[in-house]
C-alpha cells in the first residue's frame, strides 16, 4: 500500500468516491428508503397489529406481515373527517404565527447581539442555551411558569397588580395554541438568531460606511443595507421554521395533549394519536403521509434556495 | 468583534442615551434566554409549598437539595418507584446517544468528504435524495419501525433505538462535514497524493487528523439530538427500564401525585448534559451549523 497507490486501491475518483460514500447509502437506505416506503405500503392497507396470519415477505427468517390490502380507503376515510381539515386549519395556523414569530424574534435578537457591549462573547453561548434543551424540557419548564397554580408569571404579574386573578393559560383552546406557537419560538428563535448573525457578520464594513456618509440612519441602514444582504438566510430561515413548524409534536405532548378539546390538534399530532394512541397503523400512515408530501414540497422550495441561490451568491 | 466595533463608524463613542437603550436590550435578551432555565433550576432546589406560595418570591425562601435526593433516590417518597427511572433511563440515553455518535462520525465523515472532494455519478441526485431525508417528518417513519422491529425483535431494545435515531442523524452528520471539508484547502489532500499516499490514506491520515473542530461540531451535534429525542423513544420502547430520559420525564410530568419541583429536578438534570455539551464546544457548533445551512 506503500508508494503511489498503486499497490493497493487503483481505483478511479468517481470509483472510490463511491466507496466512500456507500456505506451511508446503504446505511440511509436501510433506515430512511425502507421504513419511508413500509410506512406508504402500510397506509393503503388494513393494518391489523393483532392478527399474525395473512400475506407476508419472508426472507432470512424474517417475517414482515403486509396486511390487507385496501387501496385508497385511508386516504379517502382521511379526507372525509373534517377532524383532518380543522387539524389542517389548525396547522395552518400554527406554522404561520411560529414562522412569524420565530423569524422576527430571530432577527431582534440579532440585531441587537450584532452591536458592540461588554460581554458579547457570552452571548452566544446563551444564545444555545434554549436550543440545546429537549422539548419535554423546555414543555416542562415553561409549565413552570404558566401554570394556574404554581406557575411564576402568575405569581409575578400578580405581584406588580397587572392581574387581580391568575390567567388560565391552557384553559381556552385559542390562546393554548398561541402558547404553543411562543414556548416553540423560544426554543427555536435563537437558531435562526445565529443563521442571521452569521449572515450580518459577512455584510462588507464598506457598505455601512457609504450609507453613513449619505447620512443614513440606523433604520435606513437597516432597510437598504442590512436587510437586502440578509436576504438569502431570511429565504433559509423561513423554509426551516415552516418544515419545523409542520413537525412539531414533542411539545404538544407535554403541554396540551392536542387539547383542550382538539383545540391544539395538528396534523402531526392527530397522525401520532390515530397511529399510536389508537393503533389505526393504517389511517395514521396516511394522515402522515399527507405530511410528508408537503415536506417534499419545501424540500423543493429549499432545494432551489440552497443549491441554485447561495451558488449563485457566492 | 472588531467588524461591529468599526462598523459603528469608526470607533465613534456612542451617546449616553442609545448606551442605555443598547444595553437594556441585551438584558432583555438574556433575561429572555436564560430566565425560564434558571426558574427550573430555582424550582428545583424549591419546596413546592414555597412556589404555590402567594404572593410568589421569586428568591426562595428555603433552599432545599430534597428533591434531587428523591430524583436520585436517596430518600423513600411516595413516588420512588417512578423516581428510580430516571437514573437508569439516563444510563439508556447515553449508551444511545453515544453509539449513534460513533456510527454517525465514522460513516458521516466518510461520505461528507466523498460530496465535497468529488465528482461522480449520481452525486447530485444522492445529495437531492439526502437534503429531502433531512427535511423528513420522523414520525411518517415510526409505524413502520414498530411493525419492522417487532418482526425483528428490536422493540424495546437500544439497538433498536440506535438503528431508528440514525434515521434523522445520519443525513445531517454528512451534511455538516460535506460544508466542513469544503473550508479545508484541497490541496492538502493533492500534496498527500504527490508524497505518496493513495487517496484513502491522503484521508484518513492528512485530512482527518486536521478536522476536529468538525468532527467536534457533527458529534455534539448528533449527541445532542439524540439525547434530548422524545418520540420515537416513547413510541418503540414502552416496556419499563427500556427506555430513554425524555419519556421518563415526560411520564413524570403526568402523574398528580407527583410534585412540580421533583420533576423540575429530573428536568435539569437530564437537561444539563446536553447544555454542558453544547456549552462547551458552542464555537465548533455554531461554525459546523451555519456552515451546513447556509452553503447546502
Amino acid at each position: 500500500m506503500a508508494k503511489s497507490g498503486a499497490g493497493g486501491l487503483r481505483l478511479s475518483e468517481a470509483g472510490f468516491a463511491w466507496l466512500l460514500v456507500l456505506p451511508v447509502v446503504v446505511a440511509i437506505g436501510l433506515v430512511v428508503a425502507v421504513p419511508l416506503v413500509y410506512s406508504l405500503w402500510l397506509s393503503f392497507t388494513d393494518v391489523n397489529l393483532l392478527r399474525a396470519g395473512g400475506p407476508a415477505l419472508e426472507a432470512f427468517g424474517v417475517r414482515l406481515p403486509l396486511y390487507r390490502w385496501v387501496g385508497l380507503k385511508n386516504y379517502l376515510q382521511t379526507f372525509d373527517d373534517p377532524l383532518y381539515w380543522s387539524s389542517l386549519w389548525r396547522t395552518l395556523y400554527f406554522v404561520g404565527a411560529f414562522v412569524a414569530e420565530a423569524t422576527l424574534a430571530g432577527l431582534g435578537m440579532a440585531l441587537v447581539l450584532n452591536e458592540r457591549f461588554a460581554g458579547r462573547p457570552l452571548m452566544r453561548s446563551l444564545l444555545l442555551i434554549p436550543w440545546s434543551l429537549s422539548r419535554i424540557v423546555v414543555g416542562l419548564l415553561w409549565i413552570g411558569l404558566l401554570d394556574f397554580e404554581f406557575g411564576a408569571l402568575n405569581g409575578i404579574l400578580h405581584r406588580l397588580g397587572l392581574i387581580d386573578s391568575y390567567v388560565a393559560f391552557f384553559k381556552d383552546g385559542f390562546t393554548s395554541l398561541n402558547v404553543l406557537v411562543s414556548v416553540y419560538m423560544w426554543n427555536q428563535a435563537p437558531f435562526a438568531t445565529l443563521l442571521f448573525l452569521a449572515g450580518m457578520q459577512s455584510i462588507g464594513e464598506d457598505l455601512y460606511a457609504a450609507a453613513e456618509v449619505d447620512g443614513a440612519g440606523y433604520w435606513q441602514r437597516f432597510t437598504h443595507v442590512t436587510l437586502p444582504a440578509l436576504r438569502p438566510i431570511l429565504f433559509l430561515v423561513l423554509v426551516l421554521c415552516t418544515v419545523n413548524g409542520f413537525l412539531m409534536l414533542d411539545l404538544i405532548y407535554i403541554l396540551t395533549m392536542g387539547g383542550p378539546g382538539y383545540d391544539t390538534t395538528t396534523i402531526s399530532w392527530l397522525g401520532f394519536q390515530t397511529t399510536f394512541k389508537f393503533f389505526k397503523f393504517g389511517p395514521g400512515s396516511a394522515i402522515l403521509y399527507t405530511l410528508t408530501a408537503l415536506c417534499l414540497l419545501l424540500t423543493l422550495v429549499y432545494h432551489r434556495l440552497v443549491l441554485r441561490g447561495f451558488e449563485a451568491e457566492a | 468583534m472588531a467588524i461591529a466595533a468599526a462598523r459603528r463608524g469608526g470607533g465613534r463613542r456612542r451617546s449616553g442615551g442609545s448606551r442605555l437603550l443598547l444595553y437594556g436590550l441585551v438584558a432583555l435578551v438574556v433575561l429572555w434566554l436564560v430566565g425560564p432555565f434558571v426558574w427550573l433550576f430555582i424550582t428545583s432546589v424549591s419546596y413546592q409549598r414555597n412556589l404555590m406560595a402567594r404572593p410568589l418570591s421569586l428568591i426562595p425562601p428555603e433552599v432545599t437539595l430534597e428533591n434531587y435526593r428523591m430524583v436520585l433516590g436517596l430518600v423513600r417518597f411516595h413516588a420512588e418507584g417512578q423516581a428510580a427511572k430516571i437514573l437508569p433511563s439516563m444510563w439508556n440515553t447515553t449508551v444511545v446517544a453515544a453509539v449513534v455518535t460513533a456510527v454517525n462520525l465514522v460513516l458521516g465523515t466518510t461520505a461528507g468528504y466523498a460530496y465535497a472532494r468529488f465528482r461522480f455519478p449520481l452525486r447530485t441526485v444522492s445529495l437531492f435524495a439526502l437534503l429531502f431525508t433531512r427535511m423528513l417528518p420522523t414520525i411518517v417513519l415510526i409505524p413502520a419501525f414498530f411493525v419492522i422491529f417487532r418482526a425483528l425483535g428490536l422493540q424495546n431494545t437500544l439497538t433498536g433505538l440506535v438503528v431508528a435515531y440514525c434515521s434523522f442523524t445520519l443525513p445531517f452528520t454528512v451534511w455538516i462535514m460535506k460544508a466542513y471539508f469544503e473550508t479545508v484547502p484541497g490541496d492538502l489532500d493533492k500534496s498527500a497524493l504527490v508524497d505518496g499516499c493513495n487517496r484513502l490514506q491522503a484521508y484518513y491520515k492528512v485530512v482527518l487528523p486536521v478536522s476536529g473542530p468538525g468532527l467536534v461540531a457533527g458529534g455534539a451535534f448528533t449527541f445532542m439530538l439524540c439525547w434530548n429525542e422524545f418520540v420515537v423513544a416513547q413510541v418503540l420502547n414502552t416496556k419499563p427500564g427500556t427506555t430513554t430520559l425524555p419519556p421518563v420525564i415526560a411520564g413524570m410530568n403526568g402523574q398528580i401525585n407527583i410534585d412540580y419541583s421533583v420533576i423540575a429536578a429530573s428536568g435539569f438534570l437530564g437537561a444539563l448534559p446536553a447544555v454542558l455539551l453544547v456549552l462547551i464546544f458552542q464555537k465548533y457548533m455554531v461554525q459546523g451549523l451555519t456552515a451546513g445551512s447556509v452553503k447546502g
